[in-house]
């Protein structure tokens, strides 16, 4: 009704009629060569998120040997002079993969503040709900056509945001498990029956009026069926992968998770978030930190060497990060001390598409408590996760109300982690 | 000096000066003495400030009672609203001037039958289909007049209450990012249910919720999270967090129906809002001074004095209550300021009719409304007829613009000529589904999830989700306690199959079935040798149907 509205619109890649279109004609293309072009081209990213933020000094910036070190010794990666927490062996070794980086100037250190922060890139409270990285990737780089959901995520994650269900997170509860309301459970004439009496139900609801909702109905159920009968849905299952790897990712609900999420990245899907709670540890972290990192390193040391024995780990992001770090100091509480929020300096791991491996950026001060060296701010580092996913950080995206907003505000791409 | 200044510095003094609440009565004599008060204030700013410090007997306005009480006695004394007490504005009327300025030579389409109109009306007064008894009883019911009195009943029930309630708690907390624990969204909706229940009028409601001043007690030092949140009508300012920018770009959005939010770092882009008009009108809601950033060096920045839209200032310096109230003043007792009436209006319309003449929240000073004529003068009898909420639902129900039949309305010279189809809203799915399985806290917790939706984006830009399809056709539980419903063992008992057909018709889409569908029900109860099984496949069919999730 309004002209105001119409740049918005124009930025939204398909109308409804035409991707009605396209997805009856996508019916005729086969899906193998999809993955293919997918696997040469896309981009492709995966989120592990480490939720209640994990400490910095028990990952990648240890401070052994003082004051605010705490037991936590370092073990050497495979680059002279850099150090990990004795927590993450593998990772360690897998440093050629890595970019570390060691100075994000934070400012948020509340649990939800963080989380939307590092999630989004913008700080909570502006007028708008801004969308969750994952439903920008969805959005951008996703095929608006596929079987599977172009953003899944294993556990909790944010909302898309103002850029609406198209782009919502697919929730898959559990790892290994087909996701919710898929299987129907009736033999397959019984749904055929049904569905075609739908139809002529449905027909008639078209002629009485409502032919545009009828036929988005048409498109959703068509979809739905779609998922429900796709090939591709084996992906969000573990039968097929061979016990031996199962293990190496780590039998538990994280690594068969990242399992997951690279069976997803093959078939397709470019964003996928696989959350791993437990990290807000006020008390009784050096105890707690050996089994939550374990399992951690375990699974991402795998996930790299997987993506990259099959070729995707050069097209395919992944990050590991929390909302932010914990203090230097270590804290008195009983019934063992720990560490509090902190989001001066913390870290996190990048790795793959367009990232250098081996590279580490930043220093800290010795007691920790300072960035002394190359402080990057959060909107920096989504700067440089859309370099990486070769996405235009500057493009505007348009709210309901027309409002446009740029992917990332603010920040530079930090260049010496990409390639 | 615009109208409403005079008249909140008059309720100023009058209060000051009878430290009791303004009678409706009383005003012309000592409205007009405090008129001259304050004009004598009219010297330089400076003086005019200092004798305000002066005046001693302020009122406070710091509690919810007291700024009730003031709010009440401005209310009393807007002259406005007596010019308009004799006004007659009809749903006939609102029809022709609708329909003259659509253009008498559209084809406008043909008004609904009985089985389609009182499930309209039911899923929009009460959020609710009606069942089969309460379909076969209006049916059948030979009274002429038997639409409004259905409207007028349905207006007094505690579910219009509460659907409605609900509406504008969905509306205010959708774009909320407040902590959980700080505000209470419940304790919202029963209070606007109390509100609506009550009869409160709009601007009782908006006034309350927009002067709320929602203080922490700090002697439940126990209870870190209380900040009065319990109190419903403290809600609408803790979903924004008690926060001047937030709002400030809540209450133009959700109240006056304008958004002005682009305005807080920059002139806005399409619209005629300045930078300094959208700090101004923050400054009402800090709790200390209020400064507007400076965007190029963070450590500049300048002071705003609080000023409402179109200009009205607070004639004296207020502490932070009183702002609260002066904002909430010259928002609903404003009578240049008529985006408050119009987007109200606007609204109700757009949840009825499914299009409304401009979009929901993104209107300003210089944005296309269509149909101006028609929806300012609604707007304005609705003032007049004291911001009585069920007097615009009855205005707009009782007309044919409303019980038109529905039509896929594709460009804006088509709107009005028809309803446009609506999905139901999460709320009357829930009713729809846990109307047929009974009630279950999975199923209903489930839908409410996946049918959430921005209840202030229009109709034509929501759309589903393949998530609610695969609920609706494969969910376990959804499946199983739909074929162990009451519905369907009843069916099953049934012999006649026309009339197996008719009542599930009636149950599921509160009408019965048309020659066609008894056509394919019958050959299809004919065909599947398991009865019990043909009748589940034919009650998924209509739970999957469109229809199903529409108000048609």
């Amino acid at each position: 009704m309004t002209s105001i509205h119409d740049p918005g619109h124009q930025q939204i890649p398909f109308t409804r009629r035409q991707a009605i279109g396209l997805s009856a004609a996508s019916l005729l293309t086969p899906l193998s060569l999809c993955a293919e072009q997918i696997k040469r081209q896309q981009r492709s990213c995966i989120l592990v998120w480490l939720a209640g933020a994990p400490s910095q000094m028990e990952t990648w910036d240890p401070k052994p040997g003082t004051a605010n070190g705490g037991p936590t010794k370092a073990i050497k990666t495979t680059l002279p002079g850099v150090s990990f927490a004795e927590h993450w062996p593998r990772l360690a070794k897998s440093l050629k993969h890595l970019a570390v980086i060691r100075s994000i100037v934070g400012k948020e250190a509340a649990h939800a503040r963080g989380t939307y922060h590092l999630h989004t890139g913008r700080r909570m409270g502006g007028p708008e709900k801004h969308p969750t990285f994952g439903s920008v990737v969805a959005g951008e780089l996703g095929d608006q056509d596929s079987d599977l959901p172009n953003f899944v995520s294993i556990g909790k994650t944010l909302s898309s945001g103002f850029l609406g269900v198209k782009v919502a997170p697919f929730i898959v509860n559990r790892a290994g498990q087909l996701p919710a309301n898929v299987a129907g459970g009736l033999a397959s004439p019984r749904v055929s029956r049904r569905l075609a009496l739908l139809k002529a139900q449905d027909a008639e609801l078209s002629e009485a009026g409502a032919a545009a909702l009828v036929e988005e109905h048409r498109v959703l159920y068509e979809r739905a069926r779609r998922l429900m009968t796709s090939p591709k849905l084996k992906s969000f299952k573990l039968d097929s992968e061979p016990d031996a790897r199962q293990l190496a990712y780590g039998k538990n609900r994280f690594g068969q998770g990242l399992l997951v999420a690279r069976r997803l990245i093959e078939s397709g899907v470019p964003f996928v978030e696989v959350s791993k709670g437990g990290w807000d540890m006020h008390n009784r972290l050096f105890t707690r930190i050996k089994a939550s990192a374990a399992e951690v390193d375990r699974g991402v040391a795998a996930l790299l060497g997987d993506l990259k024995q099959r070729g995707l780990l050069e097209n395919t992001l992944v990050i590991v990060a929390g909302e932010f770090g914990r203090t230097p100091k270590v804290n008195t509480k009983t019934p063992a001390p720990g560490r509090d929020h902190w989001a001066r300096n913390f870290g996190l791991l990048m790795a793959g598409a367009g990232i250098k491996g081996g590279t580490v950026l930043g220093k800290t001060s010795p007691n920790g408590q300072e960035v002394i060296d190359r402080a990057v701010s959060v909107e920096d580092v989504f700067q440089t996760i859309c370099r990486a996913m070769k996405i235009d950080a500057n493009k505007e995206l348009y709210t309901p109300g027309g409002r446009p907003l740029k992917i990332v505000d603010g920040g530079k791409p930090i260049g010496e982690i990409l390639v | 000096m615009p109208r409403l200044t005079v008249l909140f510095a008059c309720g100023l003094f009058l209060l000051a000066s009878s430290n009791a609440p303004a009678q409706t009565g009383k005003s012309a004599a000592s409205r007009s003495a405090a008129k001259k008060k304050s004009a004598k204030k009219k010297a330089p700013r400076k003086a005019r400030k200092k004798s305000a410090r002066k005046t001693p007997k302020l009122p406070p306005l710091k509690t919810p009672a007291d700024k009730q009480k003031f709010l009440a006695a401005i209310r009393a004394s807007m002259p406005v609203r007596r010019a308009g007490s004799n006004l007659r504005y009809t749903s006939y009327d609102l029809d022709r001037s609708l329909e003259y300025r659509v253009g008498r030579d559209r084809l406008f389409a043909p008004t609904i039958d009985d089985e389609r109109f009182v499930r309209r009306v039911y899923l929009d007064l009460v959020g609710r289909p009606p069942s089969a008894q309460e379909v076969r009883q209006f049916v059948a019911d030979t009274m002429k007049s038997k639409r409004s009195r259905l409207i007028d009943r349905l207006l007094t029930t505690e579910a219009y209450a509460r659907k409605w309630a609900r509406y504008w708690k969905n509306v205010i907390f959708f774009e909320s990012t407040a902590n959980r624990n700080r505000t209470n969204p419940r304790a919202l909706e029963d209070w606007l249910t109390e509100q609506f229940k009550k009869g409160v009028p709009w601007d009782g409601i908006v006034a309350e919720l927009v002067s709320a001043m929602p203080v922490r007690d700090k002697k439940k030092k126990k209870d870190k999270n209380d900040w009065s949140q319990k109190t419903g009508q403290n809600n609408f300012v803790l979903a924004y967090e008690n926060k001047a920018p937030l709002l400030a770009a809540q209450t133009a959005r959700l109240f006056m129906g304008i958004s002005i939010q682009c305005a807080e770092c920059h002139d806005h882009p399409f619209d005629a809002w300045k930078r300094e008009q959208f700090h101004e009108l923050a400054a009402f809601f800090s709790r200390g001074k209020y400064f507007m950033p400076n965007l190029d060096s963070p450590s500049k920045k300048t002071a705003m004095q609080p000023k409402f839209l179109l200009g009205e200032e607070p004639p004296i310096k207020l502490t932070v209550h009183q702002r609260r109230v002066a904002i909430a003043a010259y928002l609903v007792y404003n009578q240049d300021n008529y985006w408050f009436a119009r987007s109200f209006v606007n609204r109700i319309w757009n949840e009825l009719i499914g299009d409304g003449f401009y979009a929901i929240d993104s209107l300003g000073p210089d944005q296309e409304c269509l149909h101006p004529s028609v929806v300012n003068r609604i707007a304005a009898v609705f003032r007049y007829r004291n911001f009585d909420p069920r007097w615009v639902f009855r205005l707009l129900m009782n007309s044919r613009a409303y019980q038109r039949e529905i039509q896929t309305i594709d460009n804006d010279e088509e709107l009005f000529t028809a309803v446009r189809p609506m999905r139901l809203n999460s709320g009357q799915v829930k009713a729809s589904v846990l109307r047929l399985t009974g009630p279950d806290r999975n199923i209903g917790r489930a839908l409410d999830r996946e049918f959430r939706s921005d209840p202030s984006i229009p109709q034509r830009d929501l759309e589903g989700t393949i998530q609610q399809a695969l609920f609706l056709m494969n969910n376990p539980t959804l499946q199983s306690k739909l074929n162990a419903s009451k519905l369907k063992k009843r069916l099953v008992t049934v012999k006649q199959p026309r009339a197996v057909l008719t009542q599930l018709y009636l149950a599921v889409l509160a009408r019965k079935p048309t020659d066609k569908e008894f056509a394919r029900g019958l050959k299809h109860l004919g065909q599947v040798p398991n009865r019990t099984e043909a009748i589940e496949d034919l009650l998924w069919v209509l739970v999957n149907s469109t229809e199903f999730l529409t108000k048609r």
